[in-house]
């Protein structure tokens, strides 16, 4: 037994030590930090909540990204925005009945991660908009209420006028009332309107059942399905 | 025809003897090369992986053995520090191969969460560190540039988090002070991968706590006392010592036993060898009895005789000792699978180093130790009366 017991400490120790080295890791997600909390706040008169993980990887594989890509209008970049990212998607309940959904991504903001965090109803319509990360030196006035505030109500269908790569917004947009608080932000702010139409095509993807789909015109996905 | 030729002649006329017998000595040489070659490899590779696992010692300012820990608790405020210069103290030490000086810092961002959250950095000595995780790789990029320059390191999961590559900018909130990202690592599976790291003069001069350290990093020798550095340490006023002692003790008193085994295993090999050496070379003088007899008579000295016999070893030796050395090389890759297989834990790169001096040297044991073996057999030859022999033919 004496003998046993360093050989499985050391065993034990080099596993930790090496087999984690060789082990396969899954790319980061966007979860809630206290989710408890959270929910409350951002969906008021929730009484509980679900979790869902899904991955375009294992939904759709490639050509769920691709359409997933096209939609957005602009492919998915950098070294972390990957296919097999894991989504949490919070189902949110009260009592027995449903009553929306909470979702975050991960964006590229100047000076690191940014985490948007929606809440929508049943059909996709936002109710909430949440920064849970962002590091700016604008930060105060990017999470301000007001500025929150301008995304609720809007849809999908407000953000397929949106062109993430050019920043430009349609005029006859809803989502072109959106305003920058300080022109200095732009990177960020730009980066926030993307990570919110991409929050919102990956839930009409993985839950509303493409219904905005046929808002998008030029998405050559629609004629596919 | 020379006494080479004769030599040869005598042990082709009993073919399949003179091959068990090579065969035999063949054995024993593949065993020995293949166990020296196993403990030497399996020694070096283990050694590697002790070195990557970084510095065996953490020192830190006493009351504060966790210092993320403790940052993450206290946000950065009340942390303890110790003077710069215990460091170099430490270098001095001669169980020390090496140190690296480490300053971690945090700072508050009020926009993380809803509530705002701390951003720590470890500040590293470009010069040293990397020498101690010979592990890290990159993935894009490297090291600082200049030792205080405004740069950073990420580990891969800080990077995924801040969403960074090489080229973009952080931001050290609470300072207002932009730092460009000049590497991503590759994963490691420690706690590096959600580490930033920052070159250790930088972090002084931001946070202005010049000349202070949170954490040095040692590297002990190879065959330095642990447990008795760990004493020398607690004498240095105000630190503490977390090792890894337990670990690398438990690692070397295996090393240490897998040798003692080895070298057992190594020296029945070269018993069994000997004694199967003297057996046939013996037996093969018994029954050419009469005929070194007739050789005696003819003119042969016994000097002649002993020769004789000593040379048919000889070849014996040299031939089966080769053969087994050739043997082992060729099979070096199979047999360092199965010992893969076998054991519950290898470490990683070549279990099996052969190298040509010990291939040489075993070659030279096994043949020298068939010689001294050979001795007996050869002189109890040499001591054949011809008369008796030739008597014992009549009988």
């Amino acid at each position: 037994m004496h003998a046993i017991r360093p050989a499985m400490m050391l065993g034990l120790v080099l596993f930790s030590v090496f087999g984690m080295i060789e082990g396969s890791f899954a790319a980061v997600g966007c979860d809630l930090n206290d989710p408890d909390r959270d929910v409350a706040r951002l969906f008021p008169g929730a009484t509980g909540y679900k979790t869902i993980y899904v991955s375009i990887e294992r939904r759709g594989g490639p050509e769920l990204l691709k359409n997933i890509e096209e939609r957005l209008g602009d492919s998915f970049r950098g070294i972390y925005e990957t296919i097999d990212v894991p989504y949490t998607i919070y189902e949110i309940m009260q009592g027995t009945e449903r009553i929306g959904y909470i979702h975050g991504v991960n964006a590229k903001g100047q000076y690191g991660g940014i985490q948007v965090f929606l809440a929508l109803d049943l059909n996709g319509v936002i109710q909430n908009f949440y920064f849970q990360k962002l590091t700016s030196r604008f930060g105060k006035e990017l999470r301000s209420h007001n500025f929150g505030a301008q995304f609720i109500g809007l849809s999908l269908k407000d953000f397929y006028h949106y062109n993430v790569v050019t920043g430009m917004l349609d005029g006859n947009s809803t989502a072109a009332r959106i305003t920058n608080p300080v022109p200095e932000a732009e990177a960020d702010f730009k980066a926030t309107l993307r990570a919110v139409k991409k929050n919102l095509i990956l839930m009409d993807e993985f839950v509303y059942g493409n219904r905005y789909l046929h808002y998008c015109m030029t998405c050559r996905a629609q004629e596919r399905r | 025809m020379t006494i080479v030729h004769i030599a040869c002649k005598n042990l082709l006329r009993k073919k399949v003897r003179s091959l068990l017998t090579m065969f035999g000595i063949a054995l024993s040489a593949w065993v020995l090369i293949s166990l020296f070659g196993f403990n030497a490899g399996y020694e070096s590779s283990l050694n590697r992986d002790i070195d990557s696992l970084g510095y065996q010692v953490l020192v830190t300012a006493k009351g504060c053995p966790y210092e993320a820990a403790t940052l993450m608790l206290k946000g950065g405020t009340g942390l303890r520090y110790m003077p710069q210069r215990i460091a170099d103290a430490i270098a001095q030490e001669s169980e020390v191969e090496a140190v690296t000086a480490m300053l971690m810092h945090t700072v508050f961002d009020p926009n993380k969460g809803e509530s705002g959250g701390y951003s720590a950095y470890l500040g590293v000595d470009p010069t040293t560190f990397p020498k101690m995780k010979p592990f890290m790789e990159f993935m894009h990029g490297g090291w600082f540039t200049q030792p205080d320059a405004l740069e950073a390191v990420l580990g891969y999961e800080a990077a995924e988090l801040e969403q960074r590559e090489v080229g973009d900018l952080l931001l050290i909130t609470e300072k207002n002070i932009e730092v460009k990202v000049v590497g991503v690592l590759k994963r490691t599976g420690t706690q590096d991968d959600g580490t930033i790291f920052l070159p250790l003069r930088t972090v002084q001069q931001i946070f202005g706590v010049t000349d202070v350290l949170t954490g040095i990093g040692v590297k002990l020798k190879h065959e330095a006392d642990i447990t008795r550095f760990e004493e020398k340490m607690y004498r240095l006023p105000d630190v503490q010592v977390v090792t890894m002692s337990q670990v690398k003790q438990t690692i070397m008193t295996l090393v240490t036993t897998a040798k003692v085994i080895v070298l057992s295993i190594a020296l029945i090999a070269v018993l069994i060898s000997m004694t199967g050496v003297m057996n046939t070379v013996l037996m093969s003088v018994m029954e050419r009895r009469q005929e070194l007899g007739i050789l005696k008579a003819l003119g042969a000295t016994s000097l002649d005789i002993f020769m004789l016999i000593w040379l048919e070893t000889f070849v014996l030796c040299v031939l089966g000792s080769c053969f087994g050395a050739v043997v082992a090389v060729t099979t070096s890759a199979l047999t360092d699978m199965l010992v893969r297989n076998i054991l519950p834990y290898a470490p990683r790169g070549g279990l099996m180093q052969i190298s040509m001096p010990l291939v040489v040297m075993t070659v030279g044991t096994v043949t020298g130790i068939g010689l001294v073996s050979g001795i007996y057999p050869s002189w109890q030859a040499g001591r054949v009366r011809p008369l008796d022999a030739i008597r014992s033919q009549e009988e």
